[in-house]
């Protein structure tokens, strides 16, 4: 019975002292990492200290031009987002990590229809992403916590990298270009064979709703200009997709920059790369375009 | 409640320490492994514990029913007994797991000739793990009645064979005269025991989580979605399927032989390094072993004996019997008849060139490997394997035919690879073959270490692969699947 106790001790010893060695190797290749989620993810919480932050999912990630905003806004900027069906859940551990750093002046999140659903899929989960930066804000933790993850990610660094070796080891490799602050183009034409619009037949998600308002009363407390946009669409659903998220901002009086039905990009196929996604001209054009109107509305 | 969750993790400690707790009195231990057992059936299926208590109580008394018909020299009555025990036993698994299947086809086949006759399907919920205890509990009367064991007096010594938690839900199969046996000796606290047994429980583990899981991913975005892939990328993921086949029953058999060792059972080994195998009857030999050698028993060997006087053809028949009957065994559906049949007539070219009967042997150059010959016959034997597989995953010959079909018509597409999944599962497959090739031929290599870890070789090495399970597992899946079976 000793010897096995005896055993279990130096086991649980060993796996401590490998897990952490590990787990600080795999966080210096994080860090450098120029794949997309590594290098969006270390360098929101870790280096920026740009005054403009663009946040949300891949529609943010592929849209936002920070060189056209600062060129026409005067301020530095730094786009945030981050692809794989990022929400809310996400977005706010993102922001607590960064305010631990640093407030910036002016946040655009970009919002996408579903994000206020109960969908199926992309639900508390995607905080997951955040794993690495556990322990880093209360924020963070919180989302984490969603997950049903959180003990493992406390007791185990590696297990906030699970799955993550080979990609961490090709990182250098990855195409993230770091000149362009965050902006990822997508390049190309779209199909427009068979595209049709994304239907939405989802509940309201009470739980996203409160963390949207968490979000907004966060940046008041710590007097950042919160602006809400939407990116177009190249097909658009007839319903009122936006309702919610426009009547909240109008509410809390935060600027609500709705694009999504845009005149001017819909069913153009050569200003997208799919029907989600604008190319690197729409990403241009549209950069162009919001920059003007943010200039109108932020004091 | 699956053995590779924190829930499972938790139950077993309290089990095991309860259990040596009381090692002393063995009426007590085993009582409390059979209370532990039926309380982990009822959180798999709580509904069909009642069943599995009834069918034990009905075997045992066949059991005795038999043993005292031959004490009594009533040769026909025992023969009565075993055919009634025969009959409930593939009667349950007809009633749960076929009867829709048969009842459609039948009403299919009538149609052909005009007759219309109609079939509702009946909704039966299938016990969780019938397929194997039902197998456990014919062999019991079967082995009775041939003379290789006496009826068990005790019947609840009797319900944990067939209800041992570690081995309920999908095998491997145990017989009744070793474990049996098992139950009336004292099993004692050992740390090596226990030890050796967590080391099995890791690496089924590791091959469930790291290798199956995430082939599974690239697999079932692939094989699920086939019209959508090219032929390259249909062709990849079949052949990675046999892999993930066997990481995943492979896994969990070796996490329930480990668990079975740490509380002092030697549970029935279930797969030796199938993927080495040099034709389809070594693979049998390898693959699936508690299963194959129970129908080789109590299947082909009275069918073979029974068409003896037809020679050769007799062996044949008497293997494509057996190979149907491995096919259905997996579950109601054409996909697994035309599996069986398929490997039945694998069998025939080992059978006219007398390789049947011949122990394969492989022969290795100076160094111990494989000589080119034979290493070739093993990719050969992969890639019959996979073209099996490839049937046995489908969910309808009609899929198997698209499938077919999209690998013949879409050559032009590229091949998709996930670059993540892929990479990760290769450094966990590669490792699972460093494994099975040296504890093939080089059995007594021991992997050389820094002189001052050897007094520190188990730790260290648990340590690591528990390390490499939370670096390269997946831990959001949760289903084996020989569950279904």
């Amino acid at each position: 019975m000793l010897k096995l106790l005896k055993c279990i001790l130096i086991t649980a010893c060993l796996f401590f002292v490998f897990d952490r060695a590990i787990g600080l190797a795999l966080k210096t290749l994080y860090k450098t990492s120029n794949a997309t989620d590594e290098y969006k993810i270390s360098y929101s919480c870790e280096t920026t200290r740009d005054s403009i932050l663009m946040m949300g999912s891949s529609r943010c990630l592929h849209h936002y031009v920070p060189s056209i905003f600062e060129k026409e806004l005067g301020m530095t900027c730094y786009n945030a987002g981050d692809w794989g069906i990022k929400n809310i859940y996400f977005h706010y551990g993102l922001l607590c990590n960064i305010l631990e750093r640093y407030t910036p002046r002016v946040i655009v999140l970009e919002i996408h229809p579903s994000e206020w659903l109960a969908l199926p899929f992309s639900g508390t989960e995607r905080a997951g992403s955040l794993a690495p930066y556990c322990g880093m804000s209360k924020g963070c933790d919180e989302m984490l916590k969603l997950t049903g993850k959180y003990w493992a990610y406390r007791l185990s660094v590696v297990y906030r990298y699970t799955g993550g070796l080979p990609s961490l080891m090709a990182g250098k490799l990855g195409t993230m270009d770091r000149n362009l602050k965050g902006w990822k183009p997508l390049e190309g034409v779209m199909d427009t064979v068979g595209v049709k619009a994304e239907e939405y037949p989802f509940p309201l998600d009470e739980q996203r709703i409160a963390l949207l308002q968490r979000f907004i009363d966060t940046c008041k407390e710590r007097h950042i200009q919160l602006v809400v946009c939407v990116s177009p669409m190249y097909v658009c659903t007839e319903e009122d997709a936006f309702r919610f998220p426009r009547e909240l901002a109008q509410k809390c009086q935060i600027p609500f920059l709705d694009h999504y039905r845009d005149s001017s990009f819909i069913n153009r196929s050569e200003l997208f790369y799919d029907f989600g996604h604008m190319n690197r001209n729409g990403a241009e054009k549209y950069s162009r375009m919001i920059a003007k109107e943010l200039k109108a509305v932020i004091h | 409640m699956v053995v590779n969750s924190l829930p499972f993790l938790w139950f077993f400690i309290a089990v095991l320490v309860i259990y040596y707790l009381c090692q002393q009195r063995r009426e007590i231990q085993n009582g409390f492994l059979l209370v532990c057992s039926y309380w982990f059936y009822t959180q798999i299926d709580w509904r069909m514990a009642g069943l599995l208590a009834i069918l034990t109580i009905i075997f045992w008394l066949l059991g005795y029913a038999v043993e005292k018909s031959i004490a009594l020299k009533k040769e026909r009555a025992a023969s009565l007994y075993t055919n009634i025990s025969v009959t409930i036993g593939i009667g349950a698994l007809f009633y749960f797991k076929y009867l829709n299947f048969f009842a459609e086809s039948f009403v299919a086949a009538t149609s052909l000739f005009g007759i219309h006759l109609s079939w509702a399907a009946v909704q039966i919920l299938v016990p969780v793990g019938l397929s194997f205890f039902s197998f456990k509990l014919m062999s019991y009367v079967l082995d009775i009645y041939h003379g290789k064991i006496v009826h068990e007096r005790n019947l609840f010594d009797f319900a944990n064979f067939i209800a041992f938690f570690p081995t309920i839900l999908s095998g491997p199969i145990d017989r009744p005269k070793p474990f049996l046996k098992q139950l009336k000796q004292s099993r004692l606290f050992k740390s090596d025991s226990l030890m050796e047994g967590f080391r099995r429980v890791l690496w089924g583990m590791f091959m469930k989580m790291c290798i199956a899981d995430r082939l599974d991913i690239y697999i079932s975005a692939i094989l699920g979605n086939y019209s959508h892939h090219s032929a390259i990328s249909i062709v990849f993921a079949a052949l990675l399927y046999p892999l993930q086949m066997y990481a995943d029953f492979g896994g969990y058999s070796e996490m329930a032989i480990g668990i079975g060792q740490m509380l002092g059972f030697k549970v029935a080994e279930n797969f030796r390094r199938p993927f080495l195998s040099i034709n389809i009857a070594d693979y049998w030999r390898r693959w699936h072993m508690s299963l194959t050698s129970w129908l080789t028993d109590y299947v082909f060997m009275p069918c073979n004996i029974r068409f003896r006087e037809w020679g050769v053809n007799g062996t044949i028949l008497a293997i494509m019997i057996n190979m149907i009957f491995v096919g259905l065994w997996h579950g109601a559906n054409w996909t697994f008849f035309v599996f069986g049949l398929y490997h039945g007539l694998l069998f025939i070219p080992l059978m006219l060139s007398g390789q049947f009967f011949k122990k394969s042997k492989v022969k290795t150059n100076q160094n111990g490997w494989p000589t080119s010959r034979f290493v070739m016959q093993m990719i050969g034997t992969y890639l019959l394997v996979t073209i099996g597989q490839f049937i046995f995953r489908a969910n309808s010959m009609s899929e198997v035919w698209g499938m077919v079909g999209q690998v013949f018509s879409n050559w032009q597409g590229n091949i998709f690879l996930d670059f993540a999944t892929m990479a990760n599962a290769g450094i966990c497959i590669a490792a699972l073959i460093y494994v099975d090739i040296q504890e093939e031929w080089f059995p007594n290599y021991k992997l050389r270490m820094p002189r001052w870890s050897e007094p520190w070789r188990w730790e260290l090495t648990v340590a690591l692969e528990i390390l490499a399970i939370v670096l390269f597992g997946v831990f959001d899946s949760n289903q084996f699947i020989y569950f279904q079976f």
